[in-house]
């Protein structure tokens, strides 16, 4: 008994050695795709990032593969070899765990295939994403001239939910927005503005939010700024929570929770980047010109993209007008090739 | 009803012994099936790519990190102490090594360094737990949440270190007979393991410690020095996947090694290891739950199915994996 115990424990350790050596051929004749979405579950964005760019690639007759990132960084390394292995000819990809990209740029360059990467730059990748220092002034200033018409720029506290984890692009976004209040409102005093690490996620950051409303507690005039919708839910969430949610307005980043039919009535204003449409510009300034065979140099810095994505900027009220996500997805798709959802649905169009 | 009585009636769900029902129900066999199951899933799914040499190189390179981990755990739980701490330390180790390489330190010396900082850590374990008799589900829960935040301070606000090193990227990715090396040599380091915890006498002391510690203090043996070493290598194995980590990632981050105790046990407890009951689990079986859950998650890959289910699936395995253990009788079993 002992024996055909070694024995299959062997062979079942073995086998994957065993097998490995199978050599598969495929052939390929068509352009192929793959998309590696960020795979947080905290977004509905990500997804139809995926949808929008399988949409396209459908269009233009291409072979498609999607895989999740999982918000993993090592989930996103292994999908850069997966993609490898699918014998894919250009990838796009969402890494809102970017600390593993410069391994996947480094196993993208040595197989020669060309990836771009959303809102997160890496110097082995095409740069597709919005001018996040614009989008915070941008809207940093819409909440100052909110909280000098409401508050005569005199708040007792002007909150940063911060994502550290996405590092310059935090201080491009959330800096940006303090930078834009003080443009409105200069006289705002240094210790009236507080921060807490909000990761971005309404769930993550509702305990820390409540930490920093307990150790303030006579702050009633409360303005939010941050990352992205989610992270300034967060302390709108927590606020709530403790019943001091009457004199919070907070100004968000991505419109994510600005649409639809529960908008907290707290979230004054968000920027609209319409994540969900990135694909087009990607597609337009990048993977089109690959799949022709004229692959344009490579634009990696945030400062100089390879496509760059306009900030819209929207007061709660004027985002009623836009679509929620599935019917702007909708619409993007049934629009002719190359139209931005910027072009399609911005209310402010400069 | 006494111990004694409740060991010579075992329950109305217990099987009655067969040899060949004994078998297939054991720990490495019922793992080896699961795995060969798997196997046979994938082939019918997928098709012959499953088994093709790029993809079984994909799951291996993911495979590294948890193996060496499991390996090194796996002598804590059969010496009847869980570390729960293995996850945090891996994230502390790649912060640590990725720190020093950004300073300009060579990787041996980094990893050297790491490493001696790790055993640090497991020797507080040790000594909360075995010098002070703490709860090791309790001291080791107070090590992850310590060396977590110790981790986000030296990553510090940006959330990552990048120390990208090519040469580094290069030895870990390194292939030999067209699979990766750091995988073959954890699958040796795996069986080294099952060979000492079978066939030495260190590890029959460390599964006696773990099945009866009154009992094996009485035959002699040193249970305080074997739980202090156990749990010095559950240290050092984390620290060396935290090393491997930060080689193959090119950084540190705030995710690194976040959950990876649960995979890593989960796994382990599916491959026949029990976390509160000590003595039972091979490596060998314990390699083969890690093996049978990457099987599941590059089917789901391949196919294109949301990951999420991987949980779900593994969640079934592991409680197919505890009744089957109940099913043959749990201790009586062993």
């Amino acid at each position: 008994m002992h024996t055909m115990k070694r024995a299959i424990a062997v062979m079942a350790l073995a086998t994957p050695a065993v097998l490995g050596f199978v050599g598969i051929a495929e052939a390929q004749d068509k352009f192929k795709l793959g998309m590696a979405v960020g795979g947080n579950t905290c977004c509905e964005w990500m997804k139809a990032q995926g949808d929008v760019a399988r949409a396209i690639a459908e269009q233009n007759g291409w072979d498609y593969v999607e895989l999740s990132n999982n918000n993993d960084p090592a989930t996103a390394l292994k999908n850069a070899q997966i993609f490898v292995q699918e014998g894919v000819d250009a990838v796009i990809q969402f890494n809102g765990q970017p600390s593993s990209n410069p391994a996947i740029s480094a196993v993208m360059k040595q197989a020669n295939i060309p990836i771009v990467t959303y809102d997160i730059a890496d110097p082995g990748m095409y740069f597709v994403g919005i001018d996040n220092l614009g989008a915070g002034i941008a809207g940093g200033e819409a909440l100052g001239k909110i909280i000098k018409e409401k508050w005569n720029c005199e708040p007792d506290l002007v909150i940063s939910s911060e994502g550290a984890g996405a590092g310059i692009v935090n201080e491009w976004r959330t800096g940006g927005m303090r930078t834009g209040v003080k443009n409105i409102c200069p006289d705002i005093p240094a210790e009236k503005y507080v921060s807490f690490e909000g990761s971005g996620d309404a769930a993550v950051a509702l305990q820390p939010a409540r930490d920093l409303l307990a150790a303030n507690p006579n702050a009633v005039k409360m303005a939010v700024v941050g990352i992205n919708d989610g992270g300034v839910l967060g302390l709108i969430n927590a606020a709530e929570q403790l019943g001091r949610a009457d004199e919070v307005i907070g100004w968000g980043q991505d419109g994510a929770f600005i649409t639809g039919d529960n908008v907290n009535p707290h979230l004054v204003g968000s920027v609209f980047y319409f994540l969900e449409g990135y694909a087009v510009y990607a597609v337009r300034d990048v993977i089109k010109p690959v799949a022709d065979g004229n692959t344009p140099p490579l634009k990696a810095d945030a400062g100089d993209p390879a496509s760059k994505v306009q900030p819209c900027p929207v007061t709660a009220e004027q985002a009623k007008s836009v679509p929620d996500m599935p019917e702007r997805v909708a619409q993007l798709l049934a629009a002719p090739a190359g139209t931005t959802a910027y072009d399609l649905f911005c209310p402010n169009k400069g | 009803m006494t111990d004694t009585a409740l060991k010579s009636e075992p329950a109305d769900y217990v099987l009655p012994h067969h040899p060949v029902r004994d078998f297939l129900t054991g720990s490495v066999a019922s793992i080896g099936i699961t795995f060969i199951l798997v196997l046979a899933v994938g082939l019918f799914w997928v098709g012959p790519k499953f088994v093709s040499f790029g993809n079984v190189s994909i799951m291996g390179t993911f495979l590294i990190v948890p193996l060496i981990v499991g390996a090194f755990a796996g002598f804590a739980l059969l010496s009847g102490v869980v570390d729960l701490s293995i996850g945090s330390m891996v994230g502390f180790s790649s912060a640590i090594f990725a720190l020093l390489l950004s300073m300009g330190w060579d990787p041996f010396s980094a990893a050297a360094v790491t490493l001696a900082f790790c055993l640090f850590f497991g020797a507080i374990n040790a000594v909360a737990i075995v010098g002070f008799g703490a709860e090791p589900i309790a001291a080791t829960l107070g090590m992850l949440v310590a060396l977590r935040g110790i981790t986000w301070v030296l990553l510090g606000t940006q959330g990552a270190i990048f120390a990208f090193n090519i040469e580094l990227f290069n030895l870990v990715s390194t292939q030999v007979f067209g699979l990766p090396l750091f995988f073959l040599l954890a699958i040796g380091l795996t069986l080294l393991a099952a060979l000492i915890v079978t066939r030495t006498r260190i590890g029959r002391h460390v599964q006696a410690v773990g099945g009866d510690d009154k009992a094996a203090a009485r035959a002699g043996i040193s249970v305080k020095r074997v739980r202090a070493g156990a749990l010095l290598l559950s240290a050092f194995g984390a620290g060396l996947g935290g090393i491997v980590f930060a080689g193959q990632l090119g950084s540190a981050a705030r995710a690194t090694g976040l959950g990876l105790e649960f995979q890593v046990y989960a796994a382990l407890m599916i491959g026949g290891y029990s976390i509160l009951r000590g003595g039972v689990g091979n490596p060998i079986g314990g390699a083969l739950g890690l093996l049978a859950v990457a099987g599941v998650s590059n089917i789901l890959d391949l196919l294109a199915i949301s990951p999420y289910y991987v949980n779900i699936i593994v969640g079934l395995l592991l409680l197919a994996a505890v009744l089957l253990d109940r099913l043959r009788g749990g201790d009586a079993f062993e």
